[in-house]
This record gives structure tokens, C-alpha cells and sequence, in this order.
């Protein structure tokens, strides 16, 4: 059993949040949700959408066919009633004109309770609840979880809502109570998880949700949130604030990173531990400011001048976030090296529905000497070229500097100390391979042929359509650097066919493949219109191959 | 302690006669002093550095130390401050680092107010890259990217600082080391953001700047700091140019108290390596439930 239900309305009228409640509404009875938000660089107007997919089976993705429109203006009928099933609904006010419309008084309802208009969107969830023969109580007392004290009206406009339509099925408690978590938000617990203390980001599209989860909960969680004047000055606060011996997040999309990458080419020259979440989006520039794309994999690859070890992964879902972002705070302590975590707008302001919500076991261990010696030094040339880290103020001096320097810090420019430091941090990158393997950077799904390659958020619309592929199993790549080589190229060689899937125009994964194992992907199935696949789509193109 | 154990065995790369040697000296001094006298703990200060002439420092003072990028000291300071409050921090750049490259940095740090001190090296020129003009070099100014003179007016970063909020905007000279060595310790000691702007002549590329300031640096007396309205009109008495002779104060302009930025954060209290984390993960992920 599958619902598809999209919520709309002018920006500002709610459907986001209404999308979430009834995507929460309906875990809470033990069904899998995934709930895809659509909305363009406007805050009042326009038309925003939300699609929930409602399923008894764990489900990733969603569908652009509705069995149900929740209508907030018009606007949204004329939109998107073509993608209205055969026998749908569409629930909005009596006087809106749509063909299958369930008239409901929603404007007389407003007037009668002197509520403001966004009440409108909690009158439409009456309905839906009532349509769906959920039982008042149950449904009063989610939203009054949802809501806390601004629920008073808000419950008395979804009881009016409920009382205005007749119920058409029994939706029942199928399951326990499911997770329903954004990729931002485990982004966020992730972090907390891994033990961050600072967060530090200037606002952007599609990261800043990440600034405002931290911030709100960062006295409870005795961490400090900070936004500051711009992506540069965050940069490099983070990183003093690394060096003084702080686990630090910084959190930005592609044109702040474009900013901050002359101070992170420092974080690999004075070998600070930073954790950088840059939240993709359709680019090139400005782009498609509040879409999604998967074009700046190549740049985090090669972002910052100069030639210095660095880490690149990307999870692939919520659950995955929590864990990867884990990771990432442990190997950039442990190797005193960038981590970047690559999300996209789609993992990140999309929500998923979990059995489970589980942090990975990996340590939160901050690799910070507890005595460092009299005659400490900030480099010290080790066997894997990794240098115990002190922090200022423990004793012995500490430093960081941008400069090439000696193994104490002090600055050098004669050839030998060049070559040397040089091949102390670069040895790195062998030890970080050899741990990185141990964190499962590349996983398979199925058991074909015929093999899908993909990575970060395609996941979802993939492994949903894998059932409706026959022949194909799908490889997740989750580390970008160190590559995976040996375990891609086998999977490859497997295979009889293999195709990438990636949500940019050229492919770059594929590029990154042929570089690192000499294979070609020759086939490729792109999307570039700054919209996420669906199962539908995915399939369509994968079938033509 | 003694000012020559904050000496270092680095090879100074400065020019023979360079008024950074001043500066070099009066930090020396007013640290080993600041020490003595328990105002700071020599483990528990750093100094963070730019890049340029002045930034070299970095290598010649034996403290904890981060050498930054271009323009960038002040948010390095401030990530410190918030990495872990219970450090002293003492920025060094010169001021094509900190009025051209770091200038929105610089604004903005004078509005944060955090406690922790900037010390600008202004030579008036870009010398470290043979000689460019900054935004403090006076007009008509000639070098090799402005073959026809500079244009544009000097920025009186004195004048900026007070308007932007800073809460301690002093001027020193590099060349009056005692009272130079005072400005740092007053500037260190001060809770806030406290700024100097020091007069480094630079002898290759700004030859014209040593004579004139001999001649008309004068320490100010009774001024009161308290003012802004005096220390406004007193920033404004010189306006960094060298066409006719003007007098050119140097001490304390400004010194007033506000709210500090690292008191806004209540939790942040203690270096946060020494800080505990273990998550109650099931507890915290409820509100996903």
C-alpha cells in the first residue's frame, strides 16, 4: 500500500510544516514516510509543495503522481492536478476550482475561529485525518506534540477540519512508532554525536537548516553555535578554534565553499582538524538556489591550492548522515586532516522514516596529547606521518602556520625541510586509505548482472526502483578520497553492464572512476534540471539502455 | 621572566634597521611584564599573525603561535577565543592585511568586542611584495601598480575603529619603544577588543615617512580617553598624509567598557578539550519520534 499526498500553497502558508506533521501523524502509526520539499528562492508567494510518500514499506523517495492534493491556494490545483491519479482528491476550499475537488468551507471555518490565514493548513489536516478514518483523540494529541502551546487553535481548526468530511478508509496502526528525520537534522545529530563543540556557518541555502538545529539545541547540548560576517572569516575562525583545540563544524553549499577554500588549502598545510558539511546545490553560481544537483563533487575533490591529504565522503540518506558525519570528525581528529562531508538539497531537506535511528559506535576520542612533553613538536616526522596534537595552553608551545615549516612550526624555506614536510603529510593519505576501508566506502544492494553506480542522495529513488529493475544491483560509492579503487573496479569487472546515475550533467563519479581504476562508465543516466529522481524517471531512462 | 626569554633562535629576516625591531621589543618587554606582574600566563597567551612584513613576528616571539593567511588574522583570533576563552591572544598584521584583504573583518570585530587584542604594523605600504600602497597610504603616492599616484584618500583606521565600536583604539610608534611597550600592556590588559594602530616606517619603500614622523609624533597628554566625541576629533588631527606638517598624536585614543563577546555564551567557560561529551543518544533522538 502506497499514498501519495502533495501539500501546496503560496510560500508562507505552511505546507512544509503541514508535511511534516502528517508525515509524523502517520509514523506514528507504524508507517514509512519520505517526505520531498519543493520550493522555490521566495519567501511569500510563488507556490511551495511538499510530496509525502506513505507506505507499510520502508520507502526512500517519492512519486510526482498524487492519489491526494491538499490545496492550500489555487495555484496549486492549476499546477499540479495533471498529476492527479485517476479517482484522487483534491481537499481545499469550496470555492477553488479543481476537478475532483472535496469542497470544504475553509475560509468560512477561518472567520468563525478569528484565526490567521495560516491556520488554514491545520483545517486541511482535519480532513485528511478524517478521510483516513484516524480517531480524534489520537490525531489532537500528535498535534499537540507537534505544536506545544501554540496548539489551542490549531486543534480547534483541525477539529472543524475533521468535522467537514466523511471518512473514506481505516487507516489502522500497522507498526511501531517510526523515526522521521530530515538529512539535516541527522546532519546535526550526527555532529552532536561525534561530540562537536563549535559550529560555525554564514547562512546559505541548503546547509542553513543545520546552523538553526545547532543553535537551538546548543545549551542543552553545551556546544556553541556562531554565525559571523561572512564564509571567509567563518573559515578561519574555525580553524583557530580547532588549533585551540575545539571539534568544530563549519557548514556552508558550494559558493561559500567556493570562499572558504584559501583557508582550507591552511587546515591541510597546518594540519588542523576540520569537518566542512557542504550542502549541494544546482549550480553553476548562483544556480537554482533552493534545488538540488550533484555538481561540486570534483570540487571538494580539488577544492584549495596546493597538494595536501584531505577526505571526501557523502552519505547517502539520514540514517547514513549520523554515521558518516561520525566518521568524519573522527578521521579529521585522528589524522589531523579536512573531512568533507558532501550532501546535496535533497538529503538534506528531504525527511526520511527509520525502524531506528542508531550513532555509529566509532570513537569521539579527541587525540589530543593529555601532557604533552617539554620539548613537544606541532609536527613531529612520525611513522605515518600524523603528529601527536596538543592544544595551546597545555604547556609546550603550539603552533599552526600556513607556512611551510620545520617539525616545531617554525618557518622554513630551504629544499630539504620542503621535500620532507611534505612527504610527512602526504604519507598520510596510505594510513587514512587502510582505516577507510574498515568504514565500508562502497556498499552493494541486490544481486544482478548488471550493475547502477551512484552516490549520495540518488540513493533513495535507486534502491526504491531496484525491485522494478530486473538484472540490476546498485553500488553506493560513499568515499570519494581516499577512492575506494580496488573494490570499485572489482564490482565493475563483475558486472555485465554498468550505468551511473548522478544528478549533475557530465558525470562526474564517472570521471573520478576512470582516473583512479582506468574503467570507462560509457553509460550514463543524468539529471540536470535541478530536480531529485523519482523511481519513475529512474526507470524510464534505465530501461532505454 | 625576562623580556630575552621570549626571544627566539629564528634567523630575523626583517630589513637592518627596521622599525619592526621596535615593535618586536616593546612585545618582548610588555609580555615578560604582563607575566610578572600574574596579568597573563606566558603558557596560556598566543600570538596569531597575518601575512607580511609584520606577520614574520610569528617566528620571533616564543609563544604558542598561528601563522594565518592574508587578511585573515581576526577571525583566526576570535576562533581562538572560542576554541578556548581562557587564552590570551594578541594579533599582529600589517595594514594592507587588515584595512585592504581583512578590512570587513576588521569592522566587524570592532562591533563583536571580544577580549582580545589586534596590533597593526602600518607602514603605509604593501612592502613584503616590493612596495604596493595600502588603504592608509597617502594620496599621490607612486609605486609599480600606481605608476600615475594613488587616487584615493588614506582611511584613518583610528576614525573607523571608534565609529565601529571598538572599546580600546590606541596609536603607537614603533620608534618610541617605552611607550609603545605601555600602549600593548594597557591594550592586553583592557576586556574587549583593543586595537593599536602602530606607526612602522618602512625604510625601503616609504623612506619619506621616518623624518616626517620623528618630527611631528608627539605622545598626547590629558586627552580624555573616556570621550568619543575627543577621541573622534583627535583620531582626525593627522590624516596619515605627508603633504604639509602636521602634528601626530600617539597613545590612548578611546578606552571604554561593553558587553564582551565571549560572555554571551554561557557555556562557554572552560577550553573545550577538557570538556566530557558522551551523548544520551536514545534520549536526544526522541524528538524524532
Amino acid at each position: 500500500m502506497t499514498i501519495n499526498i502533495l501539500i501546496g500553497g503560496a510560500a508562507g502558508l505552511g505546507s512544509a510544516v503541514t508535511s511534516h506533521v502528517i508525515g509524523k501523524i502517520f509514523c506514528s502509526l507504524g508507517y514509512y514516510v519520505f517526505n520531498y520539499r519543493d520550493y522555490p528562492s521566495l519567501i511569500r508567494g510563488g507556490n511551495n509543495f511538499n510530496v509525502l510518500k506513505i507506505s507499510d514499506k520502508p520507502v526512500y523517495s517519492h512519486e510526482l503522481e498524487y492519489d491526494l492534493i491538499l490545496a492550500l491556494d489555487q495555484k496549486t490545483i492549476d499546477l499540479h492536478q495533471k498529476n492527479l491519479k485517476k479517482g484522487g482528491l483534491v481537499f481545499g476550499d469550496k470555492n477553488f476550482k479543481a476537478k475532483n475537488l472535496y469542497p470544504i468551507p475553509v475560509k468560512d471555518i477561518l472567520s468563525e475561529l478569528e484565526a490567521p490565514k495560516i491556520i488554514e493548513n491545520d483545517i486541511l489536516i482535519g480532513c485528511l485525518f478524517k478521510h483516513f478514518g484516524v480517531v480524534l483523540p489520537a490525531l489532537l494529541k500528535e498535534v499537540e506534540k507537534e505544536f506545544q502551546n501554540k496548539s489551542e487553535i490549531i486543534k480547534k481548526a483541525v477539529k472543524r477540519g475533521y468535522e467537514a468530511v466523511e471518512t473514506k478508509e481505516r487507516i489502522k496502526k500497522i507498526g511501531p512508532v517510526r523515526y522521521f528525520i530530515s538529512g539535516n537534522e541527522a546532519v546535526g545529530m550526527g555532529s552532536l554525536a561525534a561530540g562537536m563543540d563549535v559550529h560555525i556557518a554564514y547562512p546559505m541555502t541548503p546547509a542553513s537548516p543545520v546552523l538553526h538545529f545547532l543553535a537551538k539545541r546548543q545549551l542543552k547540548h553545551n556546544a556553541l553555535v556562531f554565525q559571523p560576517e561572512n564564509e571567509i572569516a567563518a573559515m578561519n575562525m574555525a580553524l583557530g578554534a580547532s588549533y585551540a583545540g575545539a571539534r568544530v563544524l563549519v557548514g556552508t553549499s558550494g559558493g561559500g565553499f567556493a570562499l572558504m577554500t584559501e583557508a582550507f588549502s591552511l587546515a591541510g598545510m597546518a594540519e588542523l582538524p576540520l569537518v566542512v558539511y557542504e550542502a549541494q546545490r544546482t549550480g553553476p553560481s548562483t544556480g537554482v538556489a533552493t534545488y538540488t544537483g550533484q555538481g561540486d563533487l570534483k570540487f571538494a575533490l580539488n577544492a584549495g591550492h596546493g597538494e595536501f591529504p584531505r577526505i571526501v565522503l557523502a552519505p547517502g540518506d539520514a540514517q547514513e548522515a549520523v554515521a558518516r558525519i561520525q566518521e568524519a570528525f573522527y578521521l579529521a581528529a585522528k589524522y589531523r586532516t579536512p573531512v568533507i562531508v558532501l550532501g546535496d538539497k535533497h538529503l538534506g531537506e528531504s525527511d526520511y522514516s527509520f525502524d531506528d535511528l542508531k550513532k555509529s559506535g566509532i570513537s569521539n576520542k579527541r587525540f589530543i596529547l593529555d601532557n604533552p612533553p617539554k620539548n613537544y613538536k606541532s609536527y613531529k616526522i612520525t611513522q605515518n606521518g600524523v603528529s601527536p596534537a596538543a592544544a595551546p595552553g597545555q604547556g609546550p608551545n603550539v603552533y599552526a602556520t600556513s607556512y611551510e615549516h620545520d617539525e616545531y612550526g617554525h618557518t622554513v624555506e630551504d629544499a630539504e625541510t620542503v621535500v620532507k614536510m611534505n612527504d610527512k603529510r602526504l604519507k598520510k593519505a596510505k594510513y587514512i586509505k587502510e582505516e577507510v576501508k574498515k568504514l565500508n566506502p562502497v556498499s552493494v544492494y541486490g544481486k544482478g548482472k548488471k550493475l547502477i553506480i551512484g552516490w549520495g542522495s540518488t540513493k533513495g529513488a535507486i534502491i526504491d526502483a531496484l525491485p522494478q529493475l530486473k538484472g540490476y544491483r546498485f553500488m553506493q560509492v560513499s568515499y570519494f578520497s581516499p577512492f575506494p579503487a580496488e573494490k570499485v573496479a572489482l564490482e565493475i569487472k563483475k558486472s555485465s553492464q554498468a550505468v551511473l546515475v548522478e544528478n549533475s550533467a557530465t558525470g562526474q563519479l564517472g570521471d573520478l572512476i576512470a582516473e583512479q581504476t582506468g574503467i570507462k562508465i560509457k553509460n550514463k543516466v543524468l539529471k540536470y534540471d535541478a530536480r531529485p529522481f523519482t523511481v519513475n524517471s529512474l526507470i524510464k531512462e534505465i530501461k532505454k539502455i | 621572566m625576562k623580556p630575552q626569554d621570549l626571544a627566539t633562535k629564528e634567523v630575523n629576516t626583517w630589513c637592518p634597521g627596521c622599525p619592526n625591531f621596535g615593535i618586536l621589543q616593546a612585545s618582548h618587554q610588555a609580555l615578560a611584564e604582563l607575566a610578572n606582574e600574574n596579568e597573563i600566563s606566558i603558557k596560556k597567551t598566543v600570538l596569531v599573525a597575518g601575512i607580511g612584513c609584520s606577520s614574520k613576528i610569528y617566528d620571533y616571539v616564543n609563544l604558542n603561535a598561528f601563522y594565518g593567511i592574508h587578511g585573515r588574522v581576526l577571525p583566526a583570533c576570535l576562533g581562538i577565543k572560542l576554541g578556548n576563552p581562557e587564552l590570551t591572544v594578541v594579533g599582529h598584521a600589517g595594514d594592507g592585511d587588515t584595512y585592504a584583504e581583512g578590512i570587513s573583518h576588521f569592522i566587524h570585530n570592532c562591533r563583536y568586542n571580544a577580549d582580545f587584542t589586534m596590533v597593526v604594523h602600518n607602514n603605509q605600504v604593501f612592502s613584503l611584495t616590493t612596495g604596493q600602497a595600502t588603504p592608509t597610504t597617502e594620496q599621490g603616492f607612486v609605486d609599480g601598480s600606481t605608476p600615475m599616484g594613488v587616487k584615493d584618500a588614506p582611511l584613518n583606521p583610528l576614525a573607523l575603529a571608534i565609529e565601529a565600536g571598538a572599546t580600546f583604539v590606541a596609536r603607537g610608534y614603533a620608534l618610541n619603544v617605552p611607550h609603545l611597550k605601555e600602549l600593548i600592556k594597557k591594550a592586553v590588559k583592557h576586556k574587549g577588543f583593543s586595537f593599536i594602530d602602530i606607526l612602522q616606517p618602512c625604510i625601503i619603500f616609504h623612506k619619506h615617512s621616518v623624518p616626517y614622523l620623528n618630527k611631528n609624533v608627539y605622545e598626547m597628554q590629558g586627552h580624555d580617553a573616556g570621550s568619543r566625541e575627543l577621541a573622534l576629533r583627535k583620531a582626525r588631527e593627522w590624516d596619515y598624509s605627508y603633504d604639509e606638517d602636521k602634528k601626530v598624536p600617539i597613545g590612548v585614543f578611546y578606552e571604554t567598557q561593553r558587553p564582551v563577546f565571549d560572555d554571551q555564551w554561557p557555556q562557554l567557560k572552560k577550553p573545550w578539550h577538557k570538556v566530557k561529551r558522551d551523548i544520551n543518544w536514545q534520549n536526544a533522538v526522541k524528538e524524532f519520534k
